[in-house]
C-alpha cells in the first residue's frame, strides 16, 4: 500500500475513507479469486456441490461491488478528490466493475460442472483446465499488483493476455475438430466452448485491471494502445 | 469537445480531449502578460524567487498555493500595487504588450487603467450605484451623460448585475448585498475597458450562491478580458481557470493547463497540496 500514500492526508477522516475502500476492494478481489478457483476445481473434479456453492456465492461479489461503488460516490461528493486521489477512485470504480464481471464469468464456468461428461469426453476438460490455470495465475498477479499499486509488474503481466488468447484459439481449433469428428458431442463441446470463452474474457478483464494500475501510478491512459507504446512506459 | 488526431484515428491511440496551449511556447499574439525573472523583496525577505511565466490572452489563469506563498504578491506586482509598500524591491520584468511595466517612464495610473483589480472584500465607494460604475470614466474626463449611461448599463450587464439594480441606480451602493457589491466592483473595474482583470480572492467573503454567480461571470468576462485570479479555494481554481500556477514559498512550482494540473500534476509538491497531504 506504500505507493498509495493514503495515510498522509491532513484529514484523518479522508485517510480512513480511502483505506476502507481499498480494503474492501482487496476483500472483493480475494472473493473473486476464490470463486474462480472453486469454479475451476468443480469442473476438474466434477464436484456438483462445489459448483452450486460458486453459483450461490456470486451474490456476495455483487454486494461488494454495490457497496464499494456507493462509498466511492460518497467520497467524490464529500471530498472532491484531485490528482492521485481522483485517479485512485476512478481506478477503484473501474476495477470493481471488472471484478464483478469476472465473478459472473466464474459462475458460467461452474455451470460446466453441472453437465455430465462421458469418460471419453473427459480430455475436453483437461484442456480447459490448462487454460483455467493460466487465467487464474493472471488474475492473482493482477490483484497482487493492484494491492501494491505496482506499475512495473502491471506493465510486465499486461502481455499475459496475449498468451491466453493464443491458447484460447488453439483450444477452439481442437474443439472444432472434436465436433466434426463426432457430431454427437456437440452439446458437451458447446458447454466447454462457453466456459473457454468465459476464461478468455477474464483474461481481458485482468488486462483492464493492469491498465487501471498504470493509470493510477503514471496518470497515463494506456487503453487501446499498442504493445510498443506500452513498452515506452 | 472531443478531437481525435489523425494519428489516433490510424492507430486507435492517443485520443485526446481538447487541444492544450503549450505554455512555454506561446506566440506573441497569444500572450497577454510575460513575466520574466521576477524577484521581489520585502526588506530583506525575498517573497518571489525568479518567477518566469507567460499568461495567455483571453483566458483565465489562477494562482494557487498556501498562505504566504507569494501568489497575492505576484498578482499585485502585475499592476504595481507593491509600489505602495515601503521597503519593497523588485527586479526582473513584467511585459504588457512587449513593454516592461517597471520601466521608469511608465505612467502607473495609465497602467492601472489597463490592468484593473478587484479585491477580497467588496469596496464600493460611498456613492450611488451609478456613480460607482462611472467613477473611472469621470476621472478620465468623460462627462457626456449619454456615453456614461451607456457605459454604466453595459458594464452592469457584463457583471450580471443590471437586472437587479436597473431600478435603483441612484441609490447608495452600500445598500447592496455582499455578492452584489462584489459584482458592482467588477462592473466598476470593467467600465474603463481594461485589458487584464486581476481578481484577488474575489469570492472568499461571499456565500456559495453568490460565489457561483461570480464564477459564471468570470467565465463570461474572459471573452473580453484576460483574467488572473488568486484563490484559496482549489475547486474554484479547477472550475473557473484555463491555466493554473501552483506557488510555494515564493517559487513557481508548477504551471500548466488546469485539467492536467488537477488530474496528473508532475511535481510532488503540487500533488501533496491539491490532495491535502502533509508536505
Amino acid at each position: 500500500m506504500d505507493n498509495l500514500q493514503i495515510g498522509r492526508h491532513i484529514s484523518g477522516q479522508f485517510n480512513e475513507d480511502l483505506e476502507r475502500v481499498i480494503n474492501n476492494v482487496m476483500q472483493m478481489g480475494g472473493l473473486v479469486e476464490k470463486q474462480l478457483t472453486d469454479a475451476l476445481a468443480s469442473v476438474e473434479q466434477s464436484d456438483v456441490a462445489l459448483a452450486k456453492q460458486v453459483l450461490t456465492n456470486d451474490y456476495q461479489v455483487n454486494a461488494y461491488e454495490v457497496s464499494i461503488d456507493d462509498e466511492c460516490t460518497r467520497i467524490i461528493a464529500k471530498r472532491q478528490p484531485a490528482a492521485g486521489d481522483l485517479r485512485l477512485i476512478m481506478a477503484v470504480v473501474k476495477t470493481i466493475a471488472d471484478l464483478e464481471r469476472i465473478g459472473d464469468e466464474a459462475e458460467k464456468i461452474a455451470k460446466v460442472a453441472l453437465e455430465s461428461f462421458s469418460s471419453s469426453q473427459q480430455d475436453l476438460l483437461v484442456n480447459l483446465d490448462n487454460l483455467g490455470r493460466r487465467v487464474l495465475e493472471f488474475l492473482q498477479a493482477s490483484l497482487d499488483a493492484f494491492t501494491r499499486m505496482d506499475c512495473e509488474t502491471a506493465i510486465k503481466i499486461h502481455q499475459m493476455d496475449d498468451k491466453i488468447n493464443r491458447e484460447y484459439e488453439a483450444l477452439m481449433r481442437q474443439l472444432m475438430t472434436y465436433m466434426m469428428e463426432d457430431p454427437r458431442s456437440i452439446p458437451q463441446v458447446m458447454t466447454v466452448i462457453w466456459s473457454a470463452r468465459a476464461l478468455e474474457r477474464i483474461g481481458d478483464r485482468c488486462q483492464n485491471i493492469c491498465e487501471y494500475i498504470i493509470y493510477f501510478v503514471k496518470g497515463k491512459v494506456v487503453r487501446h494502445t499498442t504493445a510498443e507504446d506500452m513498452k515506452k512506459l | 469537445m472531443i478531437s481525435i488526431s489523425p494519428k489516433a484515428l490510424a492507430t486507435g491511440s492517443d485520443t485526446t480531449i481538447e487541444k492544450k496551449l503549450d505554455l512555454t511556447n506561446l506566440t506573441p499574439e497569444q500572450v497577454a502578460l510575460d513575466i520574466n525573472k521576477l524577484n521581489l523583496f520585502y526588506g530583506k525577505k525575498q517573497a518571489l524567487n525568479n518567477i518566469t511565466m507567460s499568461i495567455p490572452k483571453g483566458q483565465v489563469t489562477a494562482f494557487i498555493g498556501p498562505s504566504g506563498c507569494g501568489k497575492s504578491t505576484l498578482l499585485r506586482s502585475i499592476n504595481r500595487m507593491n509600489d505602495l509598500v515601503d521597503n519593497c524591491h523588485i527586479s526582473g520584468e513584467i511585459n504588457l504588450h512587449g513593454s516592461n511595466i517597471y520601466d521608469k517612464h511608465v505612467d502607473v495610473a495609465e497602467l492601472r487603467r489597463k490592468v484593473g483589480m478587484v479585491f477580497q472584500r467588496p469596496n464600493p465607494f460611498p456613492k450611488t450605484i451609478y456613480e460607482n460604475v462611472v467613477y473611472g470614466l469621470r476621472i478620465m474626463g468623460e462627462n457626456n451623460r449619454r456615453r456614461l449611461d451607456e457605459a454604466a448599463e453595459q458594464s452592469l450587464r457584463s457583471a450580471a448585475l443590471w437586472n437587479e439594480v436597473k431600478d435603483r441606480l441612484h441609490e447608495s451602493a452600500l445598500g447592496l448585498s455582499g455578492g452584489q457589491q462584489q459584482r458592482l466592483v467588477i462592473a466598476r473595474a470593467i467600465a474603463i475597458q481594461p485589458e487584464v482583470l486581476l481578481l484577488d480572492e474575489p469570492t472568499s467573503a461571499l456565500d456559495p450562491i453568490s460565489t457561483l454567480t461570480i464564477e459564471e461571470l468570470i467565465n463570461d468576462l474572459k471573452k473580453q478580458f484576460t483574467v488572473v485570479i488568486v484563490t484559496h479555494n482549489m475547486q474554484q481554481a479547477a472550475r473557473v481557470s484555463d491555466q493554473t500556477a501552483f506557488m510555494y514559498m515564493g517559487d513557481l512550482i508548477e504551471y500548466s493547463d488546469t485539467n492536467t494540473l488537477f488530474t496528473t500534476p508532475l511535481k510532488k509538491k503540487t500533488e501533496d497540496y491539491i490532495t491535502g497531504r502533509y508536505g
